[in-house]
């Protein structure tokens, strides 16, 4: 009964209109506010330098329960999650070192980790599933992520920056609703608010306007 | 000279999200090496991710989680390992015999002609997704069948070039076909065209020829 209460909560909530979509539309706007409460770079700073696990604790009690829920969502068994979020916390202790918040949030630098722990896990079962017998690729975890994290790292960070501030927070949200969620249509208008039938245009904006402010000159 | 065809949004945003198939993801990457453009798309992409990450809602580690972690990381100094060098590809790459430095992490087939001045040569992938990747090389001058896809095809340019309807592809490019595309690629006259390509699906080729041969094409 508890369980159902809480699941039917959200989309409820997403219904009632002005404070939620208000609250919704922060979206950039509430990390940075939680980043002035818990400074989250500075934490890994501190892991990296002293080892300290004060730090490390909190960094664990915060983004192991969101990146396990991240990743149901994405379609992991609960298993799987959990396995997930807890490698990934490891990770950001082992490497910890070389975050750079010149470059990255810390968010989104432990999204990256789950991320390719995710790839390398898929990659991993079928590889085992069906080569039992054959000589296995690529064993060492870290060589198998190294490479998608290298590709994307970015030159020029300040203008990325730059673009993601001056994106609308209701653009932002578009995209990462339909590309990094991967939620269907029907629920993105009604998430904003917005008629079904706009949903895609919205899409097509926002990501039209993120490609533009990236391509200007500085 | 520059890279001029790039993976569409939807593409890129899904190598952001690791949510593309095993051969979906290497053509993508490739193309992404040789590109900064592309590259700042994806950084953006990765930055609205960690909001996401901020956002979603927590659920509830296993009780032990903590001391697992923590058992695990005793062992281990942090910091650790250097940053490892970025992975790059300057396009053109004239003369060069090697491949780009993301596909040499795989281990290739054995090439086997399919028509006549077309061969492939099958990349051994984990076998987690249903797209199949394999590089395509192509004689100078060659005509590609007049062909549709019954799934998705994508293609980076490795070496040489072609052209269809949408434009010329050299190194570096990427072109993008699913089943609405009828096209019939042209391959350069400077040199073979060596493409690195994942497939879903079947090719259909057109018109009386094709028919005949695509049994034999198998690609």
């Amino acid at each position: 009964m508890i369980a159902a209460i809480r699941i039917s909560r959200l989309p409820i909530r997403a219904d009632v209109g002005l404070p939620r979509s208000r609250e919704a539309r922060l979206s950039i706007g509430t990390s940075r506010r939680l980043k002035a409460k818990v400074d989250w770079a500075d934490l890994v700073g501190r892991v990296a330098s002293s080892g300290n696990r004060e730090a490390f604790k909190s960094l664990f009690e915060h983004f192991a329960p969101r990146v396990k829920g991240f990743m149901l969502k994405a379609g992991c068994s609960a298993d799987e999650a959990e396995d997930i979020a807890q490698n990934t916390l490891i990770a950001v202790w082992r490497k910890a070192g070389q975050f750079d918040p010149a470059s990255t949030g810390a968010a989104a630098w432990i999204f990256t980790i789950a991320r390719n722990l995710r790839i390398d896990l898929l990659r991993r079962t079928a590889r085992v599933s069906r080569l039992e017998s054959k000589e296995m690729l690529a064993a060492d975890p870290d060589s198998a992520d190294s490479a998608e994290v290298v590709v994307s790292r970015v030159e020029d960070t300040a203008r990325v920056r730059g673009a993601i501030e001056r994106l609308s927070s209701e653009q932002s949200r578009v995209i990462r609703l339909s590309f990094i969620e991967e939620r269907p249509h029907p629920e993105i208008a009604n998430l904003l608010g917005i008629p079904l039938g706009t949903v895609k245009s919205r899409i097509r904006l926002a990501m039209n306007r993120l490609r533009d402010l990236l391509d200007e000159e500085q | 000279m520059t890279v001029t065809h790039h993976p569409p949004e939807n593409l890129l945003a899904g190598f952001a999200s690791g949510l593309l198939e095993e051969a979906e993801h290497l053509v993508v990457g490739v193309h992404v090496a040789g590109c900064p453009g592309c590259r700042r798309f994806l950084h953006a992409i990765e930055q609205l991710a960690g909001t996401a990450i901020e956002e979603a809602a927590p659920v509830p580690m296993s009780e032990d989680a903590f001391d697992l972690v923590m058992a695990h990381v005793r062992e281990m100094p942090p910091t650790g390992a250097p940053r490892p060098a970025p992975v790059r590809t300057v396009w053109p790459a004239p003369g060069r015999q090697d491949l780009p430095e993301l596909l040499r992490r795989y281990r290739l087939g054995k090439r086997r002609r399919v028509a006549p001045g077309v061969s492939v040569q099958p990349i051994e992938l984990s076998g987690s997704g249903k797209a199949r990747a394999f590089l395509l090389q192509s004689a100078p001058g060659t005509r590609m069948l007049e062909h549709t896809h019954s799934g998705t095809e994508l293609t980076c340019v490795l070496e040489g070039s072609f052209s269809h309807d949408a434009g010329r592809y050299g190194p570096g490019d990427f072109d993008y076909g699913d089943d609405d595309i009828d096209h019939r690629p042209v391959v350069g006259d400077e040199g073979p065209c060596l493409c690195l390509v994942a497939m879903t699906g079947d090719l259909r080729m057109n018109g009386f020829l094709g028919r005949l041969i695509s049994p034999f094409v198998r690609l």
